[in-house]
């Protein structure tokens, strides 16, 4: 019941709430190694539009019980011409260890770079989520210990969601929520962008009811569901909080909005 | 049998040395804060409860009752601040009757250090014991394993990094009511915004010789943001797959049902004259 | 009682556990001393007390009576000490109620010896006994981990000992004067608390003499220079 300790020998709460507990060493043997992951919770959302995709995450950087940053970006804009990003047309966020999230972050965006130097145009949403998948997997055996979302418009002009685990196994989504209250905020996405568990109300009997037709939800709605689920994450979820960082990609570029969250 | 039951240990070691994890308990990953001032003694704590990264409770009290005049801020397994507390509450009380005396803080953060020490830790009890009594107005702190500090000023908890660094840097000899609750709250605040194990409120009891005032949320800085939209289903949302309605009159077929008439005034339970 | 299989085998084949303490117990990282002089004897602590990296009180008292003119330094955890010294008390209590006359400061470190001895595989209190009687006049009784008892000249315990073991064999003296004792076990105890990071604060002194208890008190803020009021 060490609660006043940073010190991982003690018992108390270690940098990060997802270590697995020490278990003792075998008799005799006193291990003494270097950890090189920490958790450093905060959340990330991303949903795609029929002409939009808007990717959000909380700007909390914590360790433990310990607040490192009220404003530490979780979402970047990727592979634009300029130091400044102005003409990036992707978006990636990560979770995770911090550290991992940024080298990933800086990996990806010099290798968007290069492939625009290379020849002439930027990277396709499609091969730079696959590109990322090649980058994650290269390390299988050391892992960036990070959860990284890819977020752009594809050829068609749709929104286009990629999400990744930390070794490289990828999909194309709707939505999705990553993070410490990835799980507080997923169901309520599943609910409200996918409308699952939503019946048309007097469509017929017991298993018969006909549920709820998917479609597409505007800028505005998105915006607002986003800002809502944040809002209940914060209330449920210890490392989430201080602020919220949304990006919203159109065919006009990447806007980007920051905006409060509660700070206990 | 009085005290703890233990016939579920061995199966639970059992399973546990299998690899069953222990039940998560509900922590008051806390704030707790004391400080004495000219005339009394203010003890003050945060709201929230945790159960690993989750909040389990946005405004929980852990301002503990012992006697009118001694009061408990606790920290650590929510359960074991609760049940301590009205134990030692209970025996405090039967003393005070069997002594025709009013209980003294020394004697109530005595049983609790004594009754913490022999169960060596394993009552994760923190506590702030504050207090006035006729030898004069009192401050301890009680850790789990039974160890014991009087200090002018304490803080307890995770937070308590946060919220001794305000009293290290404001706290001044002798202080009023005003400055002291100020004081208190101010300390607990440091603790509710950099201390990720507290939030919420603010909650401050105030102890003189004449009078306990407890201050629930006496300070509300973390109000629920309003939702921008509507959640609201229509009805006919959920499918209904079966559906089976008891009636009032059919209900003694399922519990025992015992009509009671309202106590009249004649029939109200006795009590000290 | 279960019994940890971590720490490590001494020479003897004793199995010292060395993680008995780390379960976040409050710690007396500790500076504590006491020698005897013409007069009597003195006892000394520093005054931190830690949960870890952080300090629960910087203002401790360490030096605790037993009875009115016989007194102990404790160091380990502050549980097992504090627990330890209120038994002692009340026994001493006891005792003098019931012979009419205080107790020697030998009776009380044997009741603190019996204590510490027959709980040694609980216990993590490393204490020394200081009194004076009118039958021996000043004494010192050192009981470390294990529970035995030995009676010096001048006795030293707690993380910070470590320290000043060649100060002390160097500076001290048989049969000192009150003012020379004084400064020795405070010059002692300062250079303790400048290289132990377990140690600080004050430097409380109690001096114990035909004349009862006297009670010192140092503060960092005038270098340890200046004697404050209690």
């Amino acid at each position: 019941m060490a609660m006043f300790s940073q010190n991982p020998t003690m018992n108390g709460p270690n940098y990060s709430f997802s270590d697995t507990p020490r278990t003792k060493a075998p008799e005799g043997a006193r291990e003494h190694r270097f950890d090189p992951y920490t958790d450093n919770g905060g959340s990330t959302l991303a949903i795609a539009g029929a002409d939009f995709t808007i990717m959000a995450g909380d700007t909390r950087l914590t360790s433990g019980y310990n607040i490192n940053s009220r404003y530490h970006p979780k979402v970047f804009k990727i592979g634009g011409t300029t130091s400044d990003q102005h003409d990036a047309t992707i978006a990636l966020s990560v979770v995770g260890f911090a550290a991992d999230g940024e080298a990933l972050k800086e990996r990806l965006d010099a290798i968007c770079k290069m492939y625009r130097y290379r020849h002439g145009k930027p990277m396709s949403v499609k091969a730079c989520a696959q590109r990322l998948s090649t980058i994650l997997y290269q390390k299988r055996f050391f892992p960036y210990y990070a959860y990284a979302i890819l977020g752009g418009l594809d050829e068609e002009g749709k929104g286009a969601v990629y999400s990744y685990d930390p070794v490289g196994s990828y999909e194309r989504e709707q939505c999705r929520a990553g993070g410490a209250a990835a799980s507080l905020i997923m169901p309520f996405l599943d609910n409200q962008v996918n409308f699952k568990n939503q019946y048309i109300p007097g469509s017929g009997e017991g298993h018969a009811l006909q549920e709820r037709e998917r479609k597409p939800l505007s800028r505005q709605e998105v915006e607002t569901l986003v800002k809502d689920a944040f809002d209940g994450a914060v209330e449920r979820h210890i490392e989430v909080g201080d602020g919220l960082q949304m990006m919203i990609i159109t065919k006009d570029g990447i806007q980007e909005v920051t905006m409060p969250l509660k700070k206990d | 049998m009085p005290g703890f039951d233990f016939s579920n240990y061995n199966r639970n070691a059992a399973l546990h040395a299998r690899g069953v994890p222990l039940p998560k308990a509900t922590s008051t990953g806390t704030t707790i804060v004391g400080c004495i001032y000219d005339g009394g003694v203010v003890i003050a704590a945060d709201t929230r409860a945790t159960s690993g990264p989750i909040v389990a409770d946005k405004n929980c009290e852990k301002l503990h009752y012992i006697s009118p005049n001694i009061w408990c801020a606790g920290a650590g397994t929510a359960a074991d601040t609760e049940f301590t507390t009205a134990l030692i509450s209970s025996q405090l009380e039967l003393h005070s009757l069997s002594t025709g005396r009013k209980p003294r803080v020394v004697t109530c953060m005595t049983l609790l250090k004594q009754h913490l020490f022999r169960y060596q830790g394993h009552i994760g009890a923190y506590l702030v014991v504050a207090g006035v009594d006729p030898t004069g107005t009192h401050l301890f702190t009680v850790h789990a394993h039974g160890s014991t500090d009087k200090l002018p000023y304490v803080t307890m908890g995770s937070g308590s990094l946060a919220a001794m660094s305000v009293f290290e840097t404001q706290w001044r000899p002798k202080l009023t009511q005003e400055d002291a609750v100020k004081l208190c709250s101010d300390a607990i605040l440091a603790g509710i915004f950099n201390d990720l194990g507290s939030g919420s409120n603010v909650d401050v009891a105030v102890i003189t010789s004449e009078k306990t005032t407890l201050k629930r949320n006496y300070i509300k800085p973390n109000e629920r943001t309003q939702k921008l939209k509507s959640y609201k289903f229509a009805r006919g949302t959920t499918n209904v797959l079966n559906e089976k309605i008891i009636r009032k009159e059919d209900l003694g077929n399922f519990v025992t049902v015992e009509e009671i008439s309202v106590a009249g005034p004649g029939d109200q339970m006795e009590v000290d004259a | 009682m279960e019994f940890g299989t971590s720490g490590s085998l001494n020479e003897d084949g004793i199995h010292v556990d060395m993680d008995r303490l780390k379960k976040g117990e409050v710690n007396l990282g500790t500076s504590i001393m006491a020698v005897t002089f013409k007069d009597g004897v003195i006892l000394g602590a520093d005054s931190r007390t830690t949960t870890g990296a952080f300090i629960a009180n910087r203002v401790t008292d360490k030096l605790t009576r037993v009875h009115d003119t016989i007194w102990c330094c404790r160091s380990g955890s502050a549980a097992d000490t504090q627990a330890v010294a209120d038994i002692v008390q009340y026994q001493l209590g006891l005792f003098a109620m019931r012979n009419g006359k205080p107790p020697t400061t030998q009776t009380a470190a044997s009741i603190f010896q019996e204590i510490c001895y027959s709980n040694k595989d609980r216990l993590s209190a490393g204490l020394i006994i200081a009194g004076w009687d009118e039958r021996h006049g000043g004494q010192v009784y050192s009981i470390p981990l294990g529970g035995s008892l030995h009676k010096q000249p001048y006795a030293i315990g707690g993380s910070g000992s470590t320290y000043i073991y060649g100060f002390c064999d160097s500076n001290w003296k048989e049969g000192m004067e009150e003012a020379e004792a004084v400064a020795f076990v405070k010059e002692a105890l300062k250079e303790a608390i400048k290289w132990d990071g377990s140690s600080g604060g004050v430097i409380r002194m109690v001096v114990l003499t035909a004349k009862g208890a006297d009670r010192h008190l140092y503060l960092p803020d005038s270098d340890y220079k200046i004697r404050h009021a209690t």
